[in-house]
């Protein structure tokens, strides 16, 4: 089976956090191809950062899911392209609330070896960063919120 | 023209909206001109434009029923 090509049509929003259960049967999904040689694995995780004098709490994402599903696409076909020995790559993105310390971006390279698949699921990650119409808004511990690079600099 | 306008970020939030719709709209630049009009606030922020889930990077071309999304720099992950 190519796990490729259905991977190409994935939705791959999910609502709310990314759990450890998510996370398992993300790698169990790979099943058993005994023609990879190693799987790397990139969580994103909502972090406490302070804002002045304000904690955040919880990140509330939102986007533009054609449009995300179609892009994530492009990126998998970009990085299957640039990297002859990955055989598939699997990402996940958060929508909705996640609180700080839970998990709300998963993505899976495997490969045929070590090196490609560090250095695809890096470019991966990266492209997600630049590529996707996410958008995040920073939750407070006192309930104000904030756009993530909202304004003009 | 009718266009269906989506807003995403703090642009929803500046709009009050996730969607709106547009009558008798002429062109790109008509459009932006009624939304600011409308939002005079939306002129602080940055954003990119979507024409059917596509990235435009000039002035696009509008036909009828098509759906523009207004999008701030994305920040996902």
């Amino acid at each position: 089976m190519n796990i490729i090509v259905t991977a190409m049509h994935e939705n791959i929003l999910i609502s709310g956090p990314i759990t450890p259960e998510i996370v398992s049967a993300g790698v169990s999904r790979l099943g058993n191809n005994t023609g990879l040689g190693g799987h790397s694995l990139f969580l994103g995780q909502v972090r406490s950062d302070m804002k002045g004098l304000k904690k955040v709490k919880a990140i509330e994402y939102s986007a533009y899911k054609e449009m995300l599903n179609k892009e994530a696409g492009v990126i998998k076909e970009t990085v299957l392209s640039e990297y002859n020995d990955v055989n598939s790559i699997y990402i996940l993105h958060s929508t909705g609330i996640v609180r700080a310390g839970e998990i709300s971006l998963l993505v899976l390279v495997s490969a045929g070896h070590r090196h490609q698949a560090i250095a695809a699921c890096t470019k991966t990650v990266e492209l997600i960063k630049e590529k996707l119409p996410v958008w995040k808004k920073e939750i407070f511990e006192d309930d104000t919120h904030e756009w993530v690079r909202d304004k003009k600099a | 023209m009718e266009i269906k306008v989506l807003f995403f970020g703090v642009l929803a939030e500046v709009t009050q909206s996730m969607f709106r719709h547009y009558s008798d709209i002429k062109s790109f630049s008509d459009l932006k001109h009624r939304i600011e009009d409308e939002f005079p606030e939306i002129v602080h922020y940055d954003f990119r434009i979507a024409v059917n889930s596509e990235f435009i990077n000039d002035e696009p071309e509008l036909k009828n029923n098509d759906e523009v999304a207004f999008m701030p720099p994305f920040a996902g992950g």
